[in-house]
């Protein structure tokens, strides 16, 4: 039965829109929700792209201020006029009163807990405060029994603050952030160099014009193509998991992961690049009466190191990247952190391990267009 | 001397190369293949050194049946065949030195070999190899700096590695300008008057056929259709080699 042309046309029009229409529905396409929830997604975006690079060196501080319980017991402390300080609505307190303190020019937005210094030294503590975004903050207080001054010691209202003082440095996230990035560039350049080894030898059993001559030759070919195109299509994130489970979280399973992964992507790589050669200098060697391996090192070899070392490069910048995502399953690295940073909600931690792969890729992919430029 | 007996090739797509060739070559002589594109001539060549494996009929060569031979004995007998190509079939990216060496594969350790250690006595002779066709000052240049000319000068300097008592040129001036075709051939002619080295060479041009040919085989459809003396082929036989519409064109340039 033959469809006439615009026919056909139109049915296969019709059928691809239908599809397109499937696809919408099935993975939930919703540009409203896109638009309206702006408002959550917007704070972390600033949080990312505000990341935590430099800091100044935190020392706690105590802001102390002495309630005298009952009146009288004990010398008023008048409360400092600026800089952060705590006030009281009243200088003294009998037991049992109620009064308030205010807190002010403290950190803006930060949770901090307020406690009573007993006169014997112990604490007692006080209620949780949130201080608004000038660093300010009003709470209720009673004046129980237990802060009543003792031996002419009265009690005292205490908060404990972390206060930034010197010069601006590198934060401390940044600091692990280099760290782990730099486990992260070790862990793909072991597993590219582990790769190389083992993906170099192999490439040539994957390589037609070497092997397929006569039934061994062919089935090894075959075998080893097979190999290749089963373990390419392994993620990388797949085989991490299971190695997480296996060999324990951390680097060491990531270079596995991505050591196999590599494995068949550079041997598929590299056999095609041996397939590719100009076969006259193997034809020309073999009429010598070299024997197979003199051919394949003195005819093929030659003509290949050139796409092998290009390739390896461009598998390592490959590999950077790759390592940071299966370091998000427990491979290790950078991208270890990144998840946990994620997942505590430190956004701005975060952030910074986000500009750091940013700019390793960025780094890696034109040191390795460089390179390869220099070498083919 | 060199015997060919009925031999057949058929490529496995069903390409008939070769119908029932036959023929002798005495030691010492130049024997040219004459016939146009695709009449079997490279076939026939690579069938000699076994590159291409014959599908029937035996090639004995001093005695020694090429055509059962394998294996380590094929390699044996191919070390003392030089083979010259169209192409030139160097490794581009090797030195010239290194191109010559690759000749002598078939004579050195195996081992040694594998790992680029050549015996003095070998650089020495790919020095002197060099020296033969002219350019021994290129030793250390790669191979694809070289003009066309002087890469199939490497290409001779290879095969002389071999010692051979047979080279087997391939249109070895086919991708060269004329003017450097008699240079080319004329290093053949040499090796095959000094050294009595017997040459089997396919050429295009019959003028240079009549220059150095001792005698001549013609191939048309992968058979053979002339057998004799370059000055026994006449109008009437040049139109049976190449086909009614040939016009015989020359390379010029006689030396």
């Amino acid at each position: 039965m033959s469809v006439p042309r615009p026919l056909r046309t139109t049915l296969t029009a019709l059928a691809v829109l239908a599809l397109i229409a499937f696809a919408w529905n099935g993975s939930q396409v919703d540009f409203a929700r896109l638009v309206n929830s702006l408002s959550k997604g917007w704070p972390l975006l600033q949080d990312f792209l505000t990341p935590d690079v430099l800091g100044r060196e935190i020392q706690p501080v105590t802001l102390q201020l002495a309630v005298p319980v009952p009146c009288g017991s004990a010398a008023e402390a008048p409360p400092a006029a600026s800089g952060p300080r705590l006030v009281p609505s009243v200088p003294c307190a009998a037991p049992r009163d109620k009064f308030t303190v205010e807190g002010f020019d403290l950190a803006p937005n930060t949770e901090l807990q307020l406690r009573w210094r007993l006169p014997s030294g112990q604490y007692f503590p006080g209620p949780f405060i949130t201080t608004d975004a000038d660093g300010y903050f009003k709470a209720e207080f009673e004046a129980r029994p237990i802060v009543a001054t003792k031996d002419g010691v009265p009690g005292q209202i205490e908060v404990e603050l972390q206060v930034e003082v010197g010069n601006l440095r590198p934060s401390p996230t940044l600091h692990i952030v280099l760290d782990n990035v730099v486990v992260t560039i070790f862990m793909a350049l072991m597993a590219t160099v582990a790769a190389v080894v083992v993906a170099a030898p192999l490439s040539f059993l994957a390589a037609q014009n070497v092997m397929k001559r006569g039934p061994v030759g062919t089935a090894i070919y075959y075998l080893t193509r097979t190999f290749f195109n089963v373990f390419r299509s392994y993620e990388a994130i797949v085989l991490a998991t299971v190695f997480a489970f296996w060999v324990g979280f951390g680097p060491f399973a990531g270079v596995l992961a991505l050591t196999i992964v590599t494995i068949a992507s550079l041997g598929k790589l590299y056999s095609e690049a041996v397939e590719g050669i100009d076969p006259g200098p193997v034809e020309a060697l073999t009429a010598t009466g070299a024997n197979r391996l003199q051919v394949v090192l003195f005819a093929i070899v030659p003509q290949i190191v050139p796409n092998f070392l290009s390739f390896t490069i461009y598998h390592w910048d490959i590999n950077v990247r790759i390592s940071t995502i299966i370091g998000y399953v427990g491979g290790g690295g950078i991208g270890y952190y990144l998840a946990q940073m994620i997942n505590t909600s430190q956004n701005s931690k975060a952030g910074t391990a986000i500009w750091a792969i940013v700019i390793v890729v960025w780094v890696m992919d034109f040191l390795s267009a460089e390179v390869r430029k220099r070498y083919t | 001397m060199l015997e060919v007996r009925n031999l057949h090739k058929v490529y496995p797509n069903g390409t008939v190369a070769l119908t029932d060739v036959s023929f002798r070559v005495d030691d010492g002589e130049f024997l040219v293949v004459i016939g146009l594109s695709g009449s079997g001539k490279s076939t026939l060549l690579r069938c000699l050194n076994r590159l291409i494996e014959p599908s029937q009929g035996q090639i004995l060569w001093d005695g020694v049946d090429v055509t059962a031979a394998s294996g380590a004995e094929l390699r044996r007998i191919r070390r003392h065949i030089g083979m010259v190509f169209q192409q030139f079939n160097l490794v581009k990216r090797s030195s010239v030195l290194t191109n010559v060496l690759a000749g002598r594969l078939g004579f050195a350790n195996p081992w040694l070999s594998l790992l680029g250690v050549w015996p003095p006595s070998d650089r020495a002779m790919a020095l002197r190899a060099l020296e033969r066709v002219g350019i021994r000052d290129k030793a250390e240049a790669r191979a694809d700096a070289l003009s066309g000319g002087q890469q199939q000068r490497v290409g001779i300097a290879r095969a002389l590695m071999q010692e051979p008592k047979l080279i087997l040129a391939d249109e070895p001036v086919a991708s060269l300008d004329p003017v450097l075709s008699h240079s080319i051939l004329q290093y053949l002619e040499q090796l095959n008057k000094e050294e009595k080295i017997t040459v089997i060479c396919s050429l295009h041009f019959l003028d240079l056929v009549h220059r150095y040919a001792t005698r001549v085989i013609a191939l048309k459809d992968g058979k053979v259709v002339f057998t004799g003396l370059p000055q026994e082929i006449d109008k009437a036989r040049f139109k049976a080699i190449y086909g009614e519409d040939a016009v015989e064109v020359r390379a010029g340039m006689t030396a």
